[in-house]
């Protein structure tokens, strides 16, 4: 049976701003369609793309990004590289990241948001991804990786190019390469002393001082954490906002019950997953659903497209806090998912523990989204009015 | 049925342990741990719903 095709384009600003409906027409096609407009073979159920997460021997890193200047520029990182290699680099890169190196940070993530969401509660009104969004990520990854000064203001900017230049070839990718290359110059120049004595970030130069870590890669790793630990976790703290906003009854559950908050932040990240599209190399001829892709292609993991899937989820369009789907797709699965993910749900459930804990409604006016190659996040969103708790 | 786990792989997000406490549990470490060599037929499908969402996939289950 030959590989259903579809004219749509993953990359296209309508199907950035709005991926579902375009999701749900190539799911209905098949759990594997070639898309011409981006030369790519899309994985478009759950367990197709859970399954190719899983298997690196044919889904290969090599290439998870949309171009080649990307996918050169991440050569010898965790994120590009494949197993055995691998496992050495991602350890380097955990070792600062595990749910255990963190367990000190809870007590200090929670407060600052109970802090910064109380004061914001406290206005009554409040522009909530200048104010909340941008603001807590910035935070807790700077004071973690130890930056200061110029860097700290450049975060945002990195962070985001990082994540755009991952798409294709088009006017996006062309307009933040150079942002991205700052980054990577500046990660290529750091050293232990440009961080913050008792930071992580200072910890990775510790590390590789003795011998711990190969030689050179302590800037890597701090790159990574940079590229790739700010732009999502800024989405899903808009998007959780917005959730509770437009859902007050979700929002009322978990008031009611302060238990359900990891389950809330889970089924925000699978309902509006952060990073929809993520890239493979397909090292062999591969049978999927009765077709075969062929050896050589680029595979297009659809994530979020998985996440809405009406085999896996039920009623998957709707967005329920009592579902917790603990196996959704947003961080990825497998050998190379998220790293970040421990500290990215200290922070979502700060934040929804925060929010259920100091408001009782969010009145929200108009949502404004703009098209973004990998992250999906809201531009602006105000809270016209909280009512407080 | 026998889960096998791989402590290497395992980096301790704990999903398996919210989800089946009576099969797996973390270490002070925070790696994971088999409360069971062999599991017992009554928590067969807990240690299935557990296996299946470790996020790094360190844990297999063999029948």
């Amino acid at each position: 049976m030959p590989v259903p095709i579809s004219a749509i384009d993953l990359f296209s600003d309508q199907v950035l701003v709005d991926p579902y409906p375009h999701f749900a027409e190539l799911r209905e096609l098949g759990a594997v369609v070639h898309l011409p407009a981006n030369d790519v073979y899309a994985l478009t159920r759950y367990d197709v793309v859970r399954d190719a997460l899983g298997d690196p021997g044919t889904f290969s890193s090599r290439s998870i990004g949309f171009n080649p200047m990307v996918n050169e520029a991440l050569q010898g990182t965790s994120l590009a590289s494949d197993p055995p290699v691998h496992a050495q680099l991602r350890a380097a890169l955990t070792e600062n990241l595990s749910p255990r190196a963190l367990r000190g940070l809870k007590a200090q993530i929670d407060a600052k948001a109970a802090a910064l969401v109380g004061e914001l509660v406290e206005k009554g009104s409040f522009e909530a991804i200048d104010a909340l969004a941008r603001v807590f990520p910035l935070e807790v990854v700077a004071d973690l990786i130890g930056f200061t000064g110029h860097v700290r203001e450049n975060m945002l900017r990195w962070g985001e190019a990082a994540m755009q230049v991952i798409g294709p070839l088009n006017q996006r990718t062309a307009e933040n390469f150079p942002i991205a290359g700052e980054l990577y110059a500046w990660c290529a120049g750091v050293t232990a002393e440009d961080l913050a004595p008792g930071s992580v970030g200072r910890g990775i130069f510790d590390a590789e001082a003795r011998g711990d870590i190969p030689p050179d890669t302590a800037g890597h790793i701090i790159h990574q954490y940079l590229g790739a630990g700010v732009d999502s976790t800024v989405a899903a703290i808009g998007n959780i906002v917005a959730l509770f906003g437009t859902h007050p009854d979700q929002f009322d559950l978990v008031r009611d019950d302060p238990s359900l908050v990891p389950a809330a932040f889970a089924e925000a990240l699978r309902f509006w997953a952060p990073i929809n599209t993520w890239g493979r190399y397909v090292t062999r001829d591969v049978e999927i659903d009765g077709t075969t892709v062929p050896a050589g292609s680029q595979a297009a993991i659809l994530l979020g497209s998985g996440n809405r899937d009406p085999h896996h989820y039920e009623d998957p369009d709707a967005f329920l806090v009592g579902r917790n789907p603990v196996d959704h797709l947003t961080f990825g699965f497998g050998p190379h998912g998220c790293a970040g993910q421990g500290l990215a749900r200290l922070e979502g459930h700060a934040v929804i523990a925060a929010l259920a804990g100091s408001a009782q409604r969010l009145v929200l006016g108009e949502v404004e989204r703009a098209p973004s190659n990998i992250t999906r996040s809201i531009e602006k969103l105000p809270v016209l009015e909280v009512v407080p708790a | 049925m026998k889960v096998v786990a791989d402590r290497e792989r395992c980096e301790g997000h704990g999903l398996c342990a919210d989800t089946a406490p009576e099969v797996y549990e973390l270490d002070d470490d925070a790696i994971v741990v088999l409360v069971h060599e062999i599991v017992p037929p009554q928590l067969e499908r807990k240690a299935e719903g557990g296996a299946r969402v470790c996020p790094v996939a360190a844990l297999r289950v063999e029948a």
